[in-house]
This record gives C-alpha cells, sequence and structure tokens, in this order.
C-alpha cells in the first residue's frame, strides 16, 4: 500500500520566556533562556493512500499541533514529514479577511492556493453553491456568523480538491444539516481513496467515521490502531480521567511529561 | 547571493501572484471608507498642501533654481513629494506585512517572498496616479512634457529594486521583534527632512562634507532623479554616474542581506507570532 503521510520522529518545541527580557536575551545572545516546553515528543506515525485517521487525546495533548505540523503551516523542531499530495487544512479560524466580501474572499484564497483565473471561475459557483450563503456572498465578511464562516472556510477547502484533507474541529460548527452535507462530501471523499484526518472531541462522529485512531497523550503516540481497538481503551481511559482530582491529574501529567524527558534525553 | 538569486526567481515565478494580490490589498485597505480607494490620492493631496502653505506661504521660500532656471518652490516640491509618499508608504507597510498577514496566509502555495513585493505594488497604483496628477499639474503650471520624462521609468524601476530589498531586511526583523516597526516609523519621519524632499540640498552649500554625506542617501538620487525628469534638466543618471554606481552597489548589498535574512528565518516565522 502507498504512504501518504509518513511522520517520522517529529518533535515540536516552543519556549516559555518569563516576560519579555528573556524573550530579548534568548534571540541575541548565544545562551539559552526560557522554558523548553515540548507540544510533540518523538511522534511516529503512518497513513496509508485513503486512509481515514481520527486523532483523539484530551485538551493539551498535541492534537492541533500535530495536525498544522502535517499541514506545513508549522514547522517542527526536530524530524521529519513526508507527504504525498496537496494538503488542505479545514479549522474553525480559517483565515479570510473580514474587510472583504465572500466572493472576494473565495478568489484571494484560491488565488494563494495557486490556482489560475480559469480554474477560480469554474471553482467559484461550486463553492458559493455549497456554502449556502445566499444574499451574503457579496457582504463582507465582518457581517457572518461564525456558523456561516465555518461554512465558507469549509466549501472552499473541499472544493479545491486536496489529496489530503485535515479537518480540526470544524465540523462541530454548523447547524445539523451543514453538518450532515459535509459528512456526504467526506463520505464521497472516501470512496474516490481521498486521505482524511479528523481531529475532534466526538467519539460518535469519530466511531461513525474513521478506520484508524491515532490516540495523542502529552504529546506523544499512546496507542494507534483500528478504530475498534482503540476506542474502548480511550474512553475506559476518560472514566478514570473523570474519577481523578486535580490534584491526581496534575501528578499523572508530570509523570508522563518527565517520562517524555527522559525518552527525549536518551 | 544564492538567497538573492533565489528571492529574484520566485518574484519572477510568481508576478501573475503579485499582480493579483496587490489589487486586492488596495480594495480591502480601503474598504471601509466611502471614497474607496480615491483616499489613497485624497491624503498626499492634503498633505502637499500643508507643507506648501507652511514653507511656501509663512515661510515663503525662494524659488529652486533647476538647470540654470527659477522653478517656483510648489512645483519644485512636488517633483520629490509624490515619490517620497510612495517610498514611506511601501517602506512602513512593507515593514509590517509580513507579522500583520501571517495568519491569514499561513496556508499557501508560494513562497513568503512574495509578501513584501505585492504590498510595494499596491502602493506603486497610487504612485502611478499621483504621477498623473503631477503631470498635469505641471502642464498648468508650464512645465510641459519633455524627453526627459522617459527617464522616470528607471528611476520607478530604481526604487522599486530599492524598495523591495528594504522591505525583505525590514519585515524580517519587524516580524522577529516587533518595536523594529516603531522605531522605523520614527526614523522615516525624521528622513523627510534630509532626503532633499522639503528644502534643496543646495542650501548646504557652504558645508560641503555635510552635502557629500548626504548625498549618500539612496533616496535622495531618486528625488533629484525625479526633478531632473519633470523639469527637463538632464539625463540625471548619466550625468551623475558615480551616483548611479553608489546606488546599485548599496541596492546589491541590501538585497543579499534581506535575501539571506528572509530564506533564513521564513520557516520559523510563525512561531514569532
Amino acid at each position: 500500500m502507498e504512504k501518504a503521510i509518513v511522520v517520522n520522529n517529529v518533535s515540536k518545541k516552543y519556549k516559555l520566556y518569563n516576560g519579555n527580557k528573556e524573550r530579548l536575551l534568548d534571540l541575541i545572545t548565544p545562551k539559552s533562556y526560557g522554558e523548553d516546553f515540548y507540544a510533540l515528543t518523538n511522534v511516529n506515525f503512518e497513513a496509508d493512500k485513503g486512509d481515514i485517521v481520527g486523532f483523539i487525546g484530551i485538551n493539551g495533548s498535541g492534537k492541533s499541533t500535530l495536525s498544522n505540523i502535517i499541514a506545513g503551516i508549522i514547522p517542527e523542531t526536530t524530524g521529519s514529514v513526508m507527504l504525498r499530495g496537496e494538503v488542505s487544512l479545514i479549522a474553525v479560524s480559517s483565515g479570510l479577511k473580514e474587510a472583504l466580501t465572500g466572493r472576494e474572499n473565495i478568489e484571494l484564497k484560491l488565488l494563494m492556493l495557486g490556482f489560475n483565473k480559469n480554474e477560480i471561475k469554474k471553482l467559484e459557483p461550486e463553492i458559493i453553491e455549497f456554502a449556502e450563503l445566499g444574499t451574503f456572498i457579496d457582504q463582507p465578511i465582518k457581517s457572518y456568523s461564525s456558523g456561516m464562516k465555518s461554512r465558507l472556510g469549509f466549501a472552499i477547502s473541499v472544493n479545491i480538491d486536496p489529496d489530503i484533507l485535515i479537518i480540526d474541529e470544524a465540523l462541530s460548527v454548523g447547524d445539523k444539516a451543514f453538518a450532515e452535507k459535509s459528512l456526504e462530501k467526506m463520505r464521497e471523499f472516501k470512496k474516490r481513496g481521498k486521505t482524511m484526518i479528523f481531529v475532534s472531541h466526538s467519539l460518535g462522529q469519530m466511531k461513525e467515521f474513521c478506520e484508524k485512531i491515532l490516540w495523542l497523550e502529552y504529546g506523544t503516540v499512546k496507542d494507534y490502531g483500528t478504530t475498534e481497538e482503540v476506542i474502548p481503551k480511550y474512553e475506559q481511559f476518560l472514566k478514570e480521567w473523570k474519577k481523578m482530582n486535580n490534584n491526581e491529574r496534575k501528578k499523572y501529567r508530570d509523570d508522563k511529561i518527565a517520562e517524555n524527558m527522559k525518552q527525549l534525553q536518551k | 547571493m544564492k538567497s538573492a538569486w533565489k528571492v529574484i526567481k520566485e518574484q519572477i515565478d510568481h508576478f501573475y501572484l503579485v499582480r493579483r494580490l496587490s489589487v486586492y490589498e488596495l480594495k480591502s485597505k480601503n474598504k471601509n471608507n466611502y471614497l474607496g480607494t480615491a483616499w489613497e490620492l485624497i491624503n498626499p493631496l492634503i498633505q502637499i498642501m500643508i507643507y506648501w502653505f507652511v514653507f511656501g506661504l509663512l515661510l515663503s521660500r525662494d524659488d529652486v533654481t533647476m538647470g540654470g532656471e527659477p522653478v517656483p518652490f510648489i512645483a519644485w516640491l512636488i517633483g520629490g513629494f509624490f515619490l517620497w509618499t510612495f517610498c514611506f508608504q511601501s517602506i512602513i507597510l512593507g515593514s509590517k506585512s509580513i507579522y500583520t498577514r501571517l495568519r491569514m496566509l499561513s496556508k499557501m502555495n508560494f513562497p513568503m517572498s512574495v509578501i513584501p513585493s505585492y504590498t510595494i505594488f499596491s502602493q506603486l497604483y497610487v504612485h502611478f496616479a499621483t504621477i498623473v496628477v503631477a503631470v498635469i499639474l505641471y502642464q498648468i503650471m508650464g512645465f510641459y512634457i519633455n524627453i526627459y520624462y522617459l527617464q522616470l521609468i528607471y528611476f520607478l524601476f530604481s526604487a522599486i529594486c530599492l524598495l523591495f530589498a528594504i522591505s525583505l531586511i525590514t519585515s524580517t526583523i519587524s516580524t522577529i521583534v516587533r518595536d523594529f516597526h516603531l522605531l522605523l516609523n520614527s526614523v522615516l519621519r525624521m528622513l523627510i527632512y534630509v532626503s532633499g524632499v522639503l528644502w534643496p540640498l543646495s542650501k548646504l552649500e557652504a558645508f560641503p562634507r555635510l552635502l557629500n554625506i548626504m548625498q549618500l542617501n539612496p533616496l535622495y538620487y531618486l528625488i533629484e532623479g525625479y526633478r531632473a525628469a519633470f523639469f527637463g534638466t538632464e539625463w540625471y543618471f548619466i550625468t551623475h554616474w558615480e551616483l548611479t554606481i553608489y546606488y546599485w552597489i548599496i541596492v546589491l548589498l541590501l538585497l543579499i542581506i534581506g535575501a539571506s535574512m528572509h530564506v533564513r528565518f521564513r520557516r520559523h516565522f510563525i512561531d514569532f507570532l
């Protein structure tokens, strides 16, 4: 089977500074200031062409960081990401220009994605129809509701026909009817053998849709396997997690992070 | 050197994109004003009236001698002022071009070096409009279109090269250290007084050394070139060939520095937001 995504030993380090002084010193002096924070540590994961992978994990586990790295929006600190084909990321806050109208935003976005005039002309009506914005399409984006914005963002990303699609919590915004329509589009993509990544907290959607699940915990891969295998384990974990009080949770977290750091030093 | 070449090639490959994006840029900037893009023209016109009122009327400046002929101060001012506005706006907007757009541009299929150049281009349309205004004013004042106008093309091209090189540097630094943009703002406001926009540097004839130093300002070269064209005095870039050589060395140096900084940091710009 052809690999569509190969993530090899990826780590992402952020620096946490106490104020601007440290930030500046770190920038201009060779000595290191500030505290290192690893959002991802040695993540390995592969997806075949046509796979539908769900990313799960509690808040702060690195799901969005990993999907942003795969989409090429933020750079990895170490490791490498190999992709076969075009990637498109759909997030709730997909960059739209507030002052421009919906139509202008579509054109601008397509232009930036490297489409030429004719292709844009062809795609535009399809996107407008999918987004169901009616007369609002010629109004500036700032007058849109959040649902309308995400619908437009979703419509653009879906209609440019990417090879790899990453959906970061974007389906939870629209109403039922639009979510159903989006899922329909996803099914169509699935049939056509496109690779997709879902990032969501909704286990129901995951179960229905994903074939594989990647479970992230504090920046490392806790488990990766088929949906039937991983989801029950995760549900079990969530139950325990809910029972823990704040101190226990903190201890659990600190232990895991210490473990990660040890791994990293090896 | 290698990065400079790479950045130039990126500009050529994505020239279509630069042109299209610059139009959207201008549109979205003026979307909220009823007069829209007209403000881009009204602004410099108001400014020039202020300077003319203060320096031309209140402080009653003498006529400036251009190629042996006396030229009224207002006419002389216009020649350089519109170019100055173009440079000023391009440097300011170029400097903040990357960090203000990075979030919305996060996913794109074009190199980041296109961002400063399309902001400069969007200012270029405005500059064309101001040149037209200037030429009309000159016809009224009696300085007619002449063969020396041809060098405007050369000087405009030179200006774009300089501005692009500068904005590669400033946009990189401003993205990493935001304070730099504020500093640049103040420095530029000061620069108008020493670039030969508001008073002729020939007033410094008594201090030849100071005069020589001030002529090293690349903006001075451009502004004087514009005036030589409008008043039809000389082929400025030939008669002042030493300044021409000096100018292009400066542009090349800035471009090499700017391109290598830009290429080195561009992958990590998003981490600085």
